[in-house]
């Protein structure tokens, strides 16, 4: 090479570039260092050895248009230079977010997909932002979300019912702490008490399947409300009975029935128990001012109530085949007691017969 | 626009985790893609305070907790105390806040001839969370005290500390009219004053307070945790006139949650 030809093609060897494709086709070249500062492009880079030439452009993915990796390389360009301060970083950053709620959403998109973490928590707070305090109606309007959860499954966070493994489990851990206590009180006549604690445990599961507590709005299953004001009578109420009981109603508040009995349905008491849980935070979850402008019993037809019935009473089946289990549980849990088996017969009285070699 | 369609999943769990337990539990009604979201893990993860699993440990189940999907253990906190250090103490989430709250059992505390059966007894009672609560027979020198350390605690919070008790309606005797003395006291900070309070609700009913778990509670004082480094917090009730007889007091322990917060929330907006 010549002289004068070193010195027209230094300045360029000075800097070098990197060559980037978005999805439209488009091709532009962005300083090394800027570019290099998203880890998605490094790894091209340095693992493909792409991005040296135009031909050999990256291709961007496709959540990157133009205009967001324009945003996204001002964003690098100002990040990339080491010497700045902390304080002037924080001051890029919250004008650099200044954008309306689209753009911060195809933003964070982008980000994203250069695997540019710290924008991405940038953005991501700034809608966090955005969502909080506002109730869900807002938040539909402000992104354009349909509103395409059926009423069922509106309702069905704010009641909680029947989630079928985490009844269980709050129910055991009851189960045994009174039991723990009984055992400390040192109980003379065993098998009463037992007899005693099942029935609880039974009819406050199936007090509030049936929104018992005066606050059942919706369906009811006769058979089950039997049961109920059958096993009423007979209970005596004691202190952590009443304080499961109170709990249950306000765990699972807003109590119409099983409007959704299927097991596994992963929407737990997430707004329901923490509505009714907090004594004035009732007006926090708007959910449930939605519930209390409408009427549950107008929405719900009658094939729909059918078919509520048909799951209250499967699940009730279900749990029926469950308690032996249960029941054993329990019952080890103690010291030498001869193992008994309790089982729940259709119409939900309590039955026990011995078995001596069930452990 | 519709931003779940623009965003993948791990991106919208990520937002909600920025924001609260109450508006993760908004969000989940506003649409499925929200509600899948909401229900992850890592959303609640982040809720829970970040030392979650070694207390756990420590409790008495921690298999069962463990094995919770987190949004159900956080639940779990939030509405229950779990009793951790063998069945002396109790954590739980507060109500508002979702901060650190402890409860230190009348046996975690140290009471000043606790163990000699002629002064106090032991008993379990039904409506206590622990396993014994200290029965008051007679005293002349009453002094409870108890202390935890800092790093426990949730940071950047103001707390209180609550002497959680009953008064036998008979043969309590020394209470009436009688203030005690309750102070708290955080290491290395010059100790305050204390303060004198009436017990007896009949006395001073502004003082005392009715819990819901069918207890009684006064204040003790409050303190500021702000990083957790301020080494332990010592609480103390004390009446040490020996010229009159204490009856009939129970105490269940000793209880810090967060003040100031307050357990009534303003519409959602969480601090954090």
């Amino acid at each position: 090479m010549s002289e004068v030809d070193m010195a027209v093609t230094k300045p360029e060897m000075m800097k070098s570039y990197i060559w980037l494709q978005t999805a439209d086709g488009s091709i532009q070249q962005v300083e090394q260092e800027v570019a290099m500062f998203c880890p998605m492009i490094c790894h091209e880079v340095i693992q493909k050895g792409m991005g040296s030439s135009k031909n050999y452009a990256i291709s961007l993915p496709q959540r990157v248009n133009p205009a967001m990796l324009s945003l996204i390389l001002d964003y690098c360009r100002f990040h990339q230079v080491p010497g700045r301060s902390n304080k002037e970083r924080k001051s890029f950053d919250e004008k650099f977010i200044r954008m309306d709620t689209k753009r911060l959403c195809e933003l964070t998109s982008a980000a994203d997909s250069l695997q540019l973490k710290p924008l991405v928590d940038l953005t991501s707070r700034a809608l966090a932002r955005i969502i909080e305090g506002k109730s869900p109606e807002e938040i539909r309007e402000i992104f354009h979300l349909p509103d395409d959860l059926t009423e069922e499954e509106k309702l069905e966070p704010l009641k909680n019912t029947t989630d079928d493994p985490r009844i269980r489990l709050l129910n055991r851990l009851y189960a045994k702490k009174r039991k723990e206590l009984k055992e400390r009180q040192k109980l003379k006549n065993v098998e009463v008490e037992e007899e005693r604690v099942d029935d609880r445990s039974v009819d406050d599961l199936l007090s509030f399947i049936n929104g018992d507590g005066g606050d059942s709005k919706g369906i009811k299953t006769s058979k089950s409300k039997k049961k109920n004001r059958r096993r009423k009578d007979q209970q005596k109420s004691t202190s952590t009975n009443d304080a499961f009981k109170n709990h249950n109603k306000e765990l699972y508040g807003l109590n119409s029935v099983c409007c959704s009995a299927e097991a596994g349905q992963r929407s737990w008491a997430s707004v329901g128990a923490s509505s009714n849980l907090h004594d004035v935070e009732d007006d926090i979850f708007a959910s449930k001012s939605e519930l209390d402008d409408g009427d549950i019993d107008d929405e719900i037809d009658p094939a729909l109530k059918e078919k509520i019935d048909r799951e209250v009473e499967d699940f009730a089946r279900r749990l029926n085949s469950d308690w032996p289990e249960r029941m054993q549980e329990i019952l080890s849990f103690g010291h030498e007691r001869k193992p008994v088996h309790f089982s729940l017969n259709g119409n939900g009285s309590l039955r026990r017969y011995a078995n001596s070699e069930q452990r | 626009m519709d931003f779940t369609r623009i965003l993948p999943e791990e991106c919208l769990c990520l937002i909600i985790s920025f924001t609260s337990p109450a508006d993760a539990c908004r969000s989940a009604v506003v649409c499925p893609a929200l509600r899948s979201a909401v229900d992850s893990d890592g959303v609640w993860e982040k809720f829970l305070p970040c030392d979650y699993k070694s207390i756990i440990l420590d409790s008495s189940s921690p298999a069962s907790l463990l094995s919770m999907e987190k949004k159900e253990l956080y639940f779990r906190l939030f509405c229950h105390s779990i009793l951790i250090q063998n069945g002396t103490m109790s954590f739980q989430l507060e109500k508002g806040s979702g901060k650190k709250c402890y409860m230190l059992g009348a046996r975690a505390l140290s009471i000043i001839w606790g163990d000699t059966p002629d002064y106090w007894t032991w008993t379990s009672q039904p409506d206590s969370r622990f396993p014994e609560v200290a029965v008051l027979k007679l005293v002349w020198w009453l002094e409870v005290k108890g202390r935890i350390e800092t790093r426990l605690l949730s940071s950047n919070t103001n707390y209180a500390a609550y002497i959680v008790f009953k008064l036998r309606n008979r043969r309590t005797t020394g209470f009436k009219h009688r203030p005690v003395g309750l102070n708290v006291n955080v290491d290395g900070v010059v100790p305050g004053e204390g303060r004198r309070v009436l017990l007896d609700p009949q006395d001073e009913p502004r003082h005392v307070r009715e819990r819901e778990d069918g207890w009684t509670e006064v204040e003790m004082g409050e303190f500021l945790n702000e990083c957790g480094d301020d080494g332990t917090v010592e609480f103390s009730l004390k009446e040490i006139d020996t010229n009159y007889i204490k009856r009939g007091l129970i105490i269940e322990g000793i209880e810090l949650r967060p003040k100031g917060i307050g357990s009534k929330v303003n519409n959602g907006h969480q601090c954090p």
